[in-house]
């Protein structure tokens, strides 16, 4: 029996800042064999470790074209994080995984692809949009909204420049709060809609963001004509296991880290109210 | 079959002062679990979440394993031999060269029986000084002065089963949910369950404050205007037990003297609690028979903490609510074992069973029994006071067990100044500790978990606690330390072979302890006085007559706090404990469901006070006294009043105790860590 | 299969016999007279055989302890490398379970088998035997027969032991009880039509004994349907002072937390059990918590058992053992909830 539990020794390879409280790290593991054969699919996470401090599911950033090596974009938050923003490239880290549900991808093939994200929402998007624009032809239109609070705040800044440039692709920012070298829309993310031009009867819908963003998006995208099974959002909750057992991710009778992260609006409707799913 | 043993052991929980019986369960070696003890009175099956998380802290990497010497501001792993050695050779040299008052002795309210006195048995016979004290002095001192002054015994007075059987509860000065909680929730059940009536005093909205029948919210630090107020109203209304008072108590004259004055007008403009709710109480209070006063700091931690005390006692002596089943005046002692801590004599004035140390024939008994030459006659300094003469340069040498001043006593930066004045400081402890960075050499100890001994409980009960697993790493139950470094010194009367035969020299030097032996504990403990060894222990005290023979009536004045709030420090600050944390958080921030609950410090603020300064729930925000500043997050809530803020005194990087008052009662030398003047900025 | 006999004067040497082969855990008494499941072990297998108790009236924490501790090592580490301390799988022969915590052991191995195994729990349960001694005297809070957990059970056990004054009449329930009896053949009998008759009195007695009783079936209907009215739970999350003793007490609660410790690069990363009534239970890092308010999460706590479990494993949760109201300071438990829920 494979034990679960144990993760296993990777290096982190280079650090990126993406602002002032967030930084994407570039990880292999230590093992080639593991590194090379690591698989996963994007909306997946894996559970990062720093052995002595503890582990947090973070959610893989990287496209799982690329092996070797993984991208995990981590704000500082807690101890954990915060331990994690003081190490170097050359620093040993831990991992486990892949672990969660991914976002529906190959099915979709042919559909106008629509990305929503706030702030630390984008990355765990990052990898399946990535995925979709090396396969370009594959799809049909693809809409990324973004939004943030600051521009500092945007991550990925020069991808988000590229992305712009490819074919049949249309990249929406806007911030909050702007600064003086700010050209962009200002305003939360839902102000975009019109600019967009989000109408649709079969697109799929990504969405990940502050759950206040998730609700005002969900109602948008369904005024929009998007259908209740299009429209996938990635929930995020306190995680322990990664794998439906320590209780923390629990919701109704589902666990985020197994039978999610990623769950569809049509699933997500019939969860309690309470619960502040899309709340 | 297997060879690791898989052992439970019952004891007695580490934390508060219910002393709730606790199963440990061990594995190889390992603590593994922690249980309630079904059958034990006052758990019966329950515990609080720090009862239940009681095994996590044994096992953390970081516990104390090896004996460390600090040289160059370093501290390096030595033997044992050296820093037993090195303690016993600094310590005598400082009492040859300035004299045995120049040491001083800080025991331990966490620390068994046997370790508290073994620990004044040093202080008394091996270095012949009365400085020994503890952390009592800064909780339940004006207590054991105030309660001894009116009944003669500074104890609590009834038990905690009796609280089930309670008509009426006037609680002042306990947040009980989050202090006691296995009172508390008696105190939720015969109220809800038993419509007991509920009458709750405090400036804070504590939890129980939403069951209570009566609700009075008074102005800090004006206890004895309301108490004298209810007394008032009792007399005017002759709602006074008139028997009692006449076969029972003295000096009632001056008592009616004195509280003559405080009418319900003139209590409202102190203490700001309406006439009508005053009167209401106290014929609630007068009339119902089984009334239980329950108190805690609220009480006792202030300049006039005696005062407040006695008045309180002069309160259920003029009802008769004093020497019946479920009645009487009931502090609740803070620590596992802070009552015993006083029981042994770990105090400046008094030997074990508050016998003192100025009475001649006392110290001659225990000469004769120690087989020392002398033994010191002049009661010492208290802990506040040695903290004081350190920093003066006058103590040189300090030996403390189990104890963090650093965040536990008030003024944190005049206590920081003051250990590092010292010439020599040594500590037992079970983690590295704030205060343990200023040692010059560190002991590691056992834990709860790791030595046989026993504790003494609120409400009186000796029970034991008995070893579950071998001490981690190299260290040693404080009452072996104690023992070597008293044999280093050249002292040949401290061998014990078990902590039973310290309990039997107790019990033979102790009258209210004379029946006790480990035998006799067996399962569950005896409530002390146990005069005899036939004795079946006390449930309730002053049956029939005070422990003193006739109670006395000490009517007290409402004297104002030290330090109230003025234009330039507008909020009154309290400080307190909370449900999940312990103390100085050494045991319970090392606990990580505990930790997870409430991982860092705040200061309570009221919403109407938090808007005028622009401060939101969450926000950091910095708190100033004429001691010091901390920085800490703001908790919004309406459970302080206008004016008033409240901080927990948890948590060593925004320790509340670089705010507080040092200024003492008179009498018990407690500081007033209930009030003091702050003002708070938004950062 | 043929039902045996087992002379109460042979318990003890069955159990000395077997824990050769077995890793064995009988129900002793400890110091204050409470009953734990402990291991006999080379060095205090007699004492604990001493302290037997296989009358016992209840358990303060249920005998999950053995298979799942509060505190769990998952592994050490020293300098970033890694040292796995889970052990290697051991037959168990867990003797004197009563019915409803036998109902409860089973619903943990397939909590613990679902979806990705749980190796430490697994190698500890995988291979056990599991004897249950039914209940004569069930206490006030009980109530099995409701649950349909006890006090005696059709299936689920390998052996099945009934009272019937100076033996125990044994029934088989499983295969392995089967080879079990046959391995220690010297110590069993074979029970007569009468011993079976006295059996079938006895079971038919207990039942009878147990006084709680609440419309089970009923609640659960109630709770899957959302009819459980909210005012209910916030009287409860009221009162409750949040000791989490409720759930640590519950045979069926798994939940836990994970904590490393270290020091100076050296340490080990522990699970130990946790309470979904805690506030910190889902507050994430960024301090938002998706059950902020109290009677959210009270009515997740019983949703779990009478909803949520039901609805994913076909058996509720809560096996009417009483626990939880016997642990709880301000006397509040499952069955009263059900009373209440049934009556409105």
């Amino acid at each position: 029996m494979k034990n679960e539990y144990i993760p296993h020794p990777a290096v982190i390879e280079s650090v990126q800042t993406e602002s002032f409280d967030t930084k994407t790290f570039k990880i292999a593991f230590e093992k080639k064999a593991l590194a090379e054969s690591f698989d996963y699919k994007p909306g997946q996470f894996v559970q990062v470790s720093l052995l002595g401090v503890g582990e947090a599911p973070i959610s893989i950033a990287s496209c799982p074209g690329r092996k070797g090596f993984l991208e995990l974009t981590i704000r500082a938050a807690g101890k954990l994080t915060r331990a994690i923003h003081q190490r170097e490239p050359g620093d040993k880290i831990h991992l486990r995984g892949p672990y969660g549900n991914s976002f529906p991808f190959e099915e979709v093939a042919g559909k106008g692809l629509y990305f929503i994200a706030g702030g630390i929402g984008l990355p765990p998007l990052r990898g399946l949009i990535k995925s979709a624009l090396y396969g370009r032809g594959n799809f049909g239109k693809i809409k990324i909204l973004y939004g943030a609070k600051t521009p500092d705040e945007l991550c990925f800044k020069e991808e988000l420049k590229t992305w712009k440039q490819m074919d049949n692709t249309e990249v929406y920012l806007t911030v909050d709060e702007p600064n003086q070298s700010w050209q962009g829309d200002v305003g939360v993310v839902t102000k975009l809609w019109d600019k967009a031009n989000m109408t649709t009867s079969d697109g799929i819908a990504y969405v990940c963001g502050p759950p206040i963003m998730i609700k005002f998006v969900v109602m948008n995208l369904l005024k929009s004509g998007f259908k209740d099974e299009n429209i996938y959002i990635t929930l995020e909750r306190y995680m322990k296991c990664g794998i439906g057992k320590c209780g923390h991710c629990n919701i109704g009778e589902k666990f985020v880290c197994t039978d999610g992260p990623v769950f569809s609006y049509a699933q997500l409707k019939e969860f309690p109210d309470k619960e502040k799913t899309i709340t | 079959m297997t060879d690791t043993t898989d052992r439970i052991v019952l004891t007695t929980c580490p934390y508060c002062g219910c002393g709730c019986g606790l199963h440990l369960r061990s594995d190889d070696g390992m603590i593994i679990g922690s249980y309630p003890s079904k059958n034990h009175p006052v758990s019966k099956g329950a515990l609080c979440v720090k009862g239940w998380n009681a095994y996590e802290f044994v096992n953390k990497a970081d516990r104390l394993k090896v004996p460390l010497i600090k040289t160059n501001r370093a501290f390096r792993e030595v033997s044992w031999d050296n820093a037993l050695d090195t303690i016993s050779r600094k310590l005598l040299e400082i009492k040859e060269k300035y004299g045995p008052d120049a040491l001083g002795f800080l025991s331990s309210a966490k620390a068994t029986n046997e370790e508290n006195f073994l620990m004044m048995k040093l202080s008394r016979a091996v270095f012949n000084t009365n400085n020994v004290d503890h952390c009592a002095r800064l909780c339940h001192a004006s207590t054991v002065v105030g309660l001894a002054s009116t009944f003669g015994s500074g104890a609590m007075t009834n038990s905690i089963n009796e609280f089930e059987e309670a008509d009426l509860f006037l609680i002042t000065g306990s947040d009980t949910t989050e202090q006691h909680p296995l009172i508390g929730s008696r105190i939720i059940n015969a109220v809800n369950d038993k419509s007991a009536g509920l009458i709750v005093v405090d400036p804070r909205r504590i939890e129980l404050a939403k069951y209570a029948t009566i609700y009075m919210t008074q102005n800090n630090g004006t206890d004895v205007a309301w108490i004298n107020g209810m007394m008032n109203i009792i007399i005017k209304e002759d709602l006074y037990d008139k028997g009692y008072v006449e076969e029972r108590v003295e000096n009632f004259d001056e008592l009616k003297k004195v509280v003559e004055e405080y009418t319900p007008e003139y209590v409202r403009k102190i203490t700001g609690i309406p006439k009508d709710l005053l009167i209401q109480a106290a014929r609630l209070y007068a009339k119902s028979k089984k009334a239980m006063i329950v108190y805690s700091m609220g009480i006792t931690q202030h300049t006039t903490g005696v005062d407040n005390v006695q008045s309180l006692a002069n309160l259920a002596m003029l009802t008769a609510h004093v020497g019946f089943a479920s009645t009487g005046v009931n502090p609740l002692r803070g620590q596992n074992n802070v009552q015993g801590a006083c029981d042994v004599g770990a105090l400046p004035n008094v030997f074990s069973g508050y016998q003192k140390v100025t009475d001649d024939a006392v110290r001659e008994k225990f000469r004769k029994l120690w087989k020392v030459d002398v033994l010191p006659s002049k009661p010492g300094l208290t802990v506040t006071e040695i903290i004081h003469r350190a920093h003066e340069g006058k103590l040189k040498g300090l030996y403390i067990m189990g104890e963090n001043p650093v965040i536990s006593d008030p003024d944190s930066n005049h206590v920081r100044e003051s250990l590092e004045k010292l010439e020599f400081l040594a500590i037992n402890e079970i983690f590295p500790s704030d205060t343990a960075q200023y040692a010059d050499v560190i002991l590691p100890a056992a834990s709860f978990a790791e030595k046989d001994g026993t504790f003494t409980n609120t409400e009186r009960r000796i029970q034991k606690i008995r070893k579950a697993i071998e001490p981690v790493g190299q260290a040693k139950p404080d009452w072996e330390i104690l023992c070597e470094i008293a044999q280093r010194c050249g002292y040949k009367g401290m061998k014990y072979n078990h902590p039973s035969e310290i309990m039997d020299e107790i019990a033979e030097l102790t009258p209210i302890y004379a029946g006790i032996n480990y035998g006799r504990l067996e399962p569950f403990g005896l409530q002390w006085p146990c005069p005899s060894k036939d004795h079946p222990g006390t449930v309730y005290l002053h049956k029939g007559k005070f422990t003193k023979g006739k109670g006395t009536f000490m009517p007290c004045a409402y004297i104002a706090a030290d330090e109230l709030p003025d234009d330039e420090y507008d909020f009154v600050l309290s400080t307190g404990r909370i449900y999940w944390h312990w103390h100085t958080g050494t045991m319970t921030r090392r606990t990580s469901t505990l930790d997870r609950e409430v991982p860092s410090g705040y200061v309570e603020i009221n919403p109407a006070d938090a808007e005028k300064l622009l401060v939101r729930n969450g926000d950091k925000v910095k708190v100033l006294s004429r001691r010091g500043q901390i920085e800490t997050r703001a908790m919004v809530t309406t459970k302080v009043k206008e004016g008033s803020v409240f901080i927990p005194f948890h948590f060593s990087e925004a320790a509340a105790n670089v705010l507080t008052n040092p200024a003492v009662d008179p009498v018990a030398k407690i500081p007033e860590y209930k009030i003091c003047a702050v003002k708070v900025e938004k950062i | 299969m043929k039902e045996h006999l087992l002379k109460k004067d042979n318990v003890k040497a069955l159990c000395i016999k077997a824990s050769e082969q077995w890793e064995t855990y009988v129900p002793a008494e400890v110091t204050g007279a409470d009953v734990h499941f402990m291991r006999l072990n080379r060095n205090n297998k007699d004492s604990i055989l001493e302290q037997l108790n296989l009358d016992y009236e209840s358990l303060v924490v249920p005998p999950k302890v053995i298979l799942y501790p509060q505190l769990e090592s998952l592994f050490e580490f020293q300098d970033e490398n890694i040292t796995e301390t889970v052990k290697p799988p051991v037959k168990k022969l867990l003797f004197g379970l009563r019915a409803c915590d036998v109902k409860a052991i089973l619903f943990m191995d397939e909590f613990f088998r679902r979806s990705f195994e749980d190796i430490y729990y697994l190698n500890k349960s995988r291979d056990k035997l599991l004897v249950i001694i039914g209940c004569k005297q069930p206490l006030d809070n009980c109530f099995c027969t409701s649950a349909k957990t006890g006090p005696f059970l059709e299936t689920g056990f390998d052996l099945q032991l009934v009272d019937i004054g100076a033996d125990y009449l044994v029934e088989i329930g499983s295969e392995k009880g089967e080879e079990f009896i046959n391995s220690y053949r010297e110590f069993f009998d074979e029970a007569s039509k009468d011993n079976i008759e006295i059996a079938k009195i006895v079971k038919r007695d207990a039942e009878k004994a147990v006084s709680l009783k609440v419309d089970f079936e009923e609640a659960i209907k109630k709770f899957c349907e959302d009819k459980v009215p909210q005012q209910i739970y916030e009287t409860i999350a009221e009162r409750c002072i949040y000791c989490g003793g409720c759930l640590y007490v519950c045979p069926t609660c798994t939940c836990f937390n994970v904590f490393d410790t270290q020091s100076a690069g050296s340490g080990a990363r522990y699970r130990n059990w946790d309470a979904c009534v805690f506030g910190g239970y889902t507050r994430e890092a960024s301090g938002h918590n998706p059950r902020s308010e109290k009677w959210i999460r009270t009515s997740r706590r019983y949703e779990h058992k009478m909803k949520y479990d039901y609805l994913t494993t076909g058996m509720s949760g809560c096996v009417g053992c009483g626990r939880c109201l016997a642990s709880c300071p301000v006397n509040i438990g499952i069955s009263q909830i059900i009373e209440e829920v049934t009556e409105s």
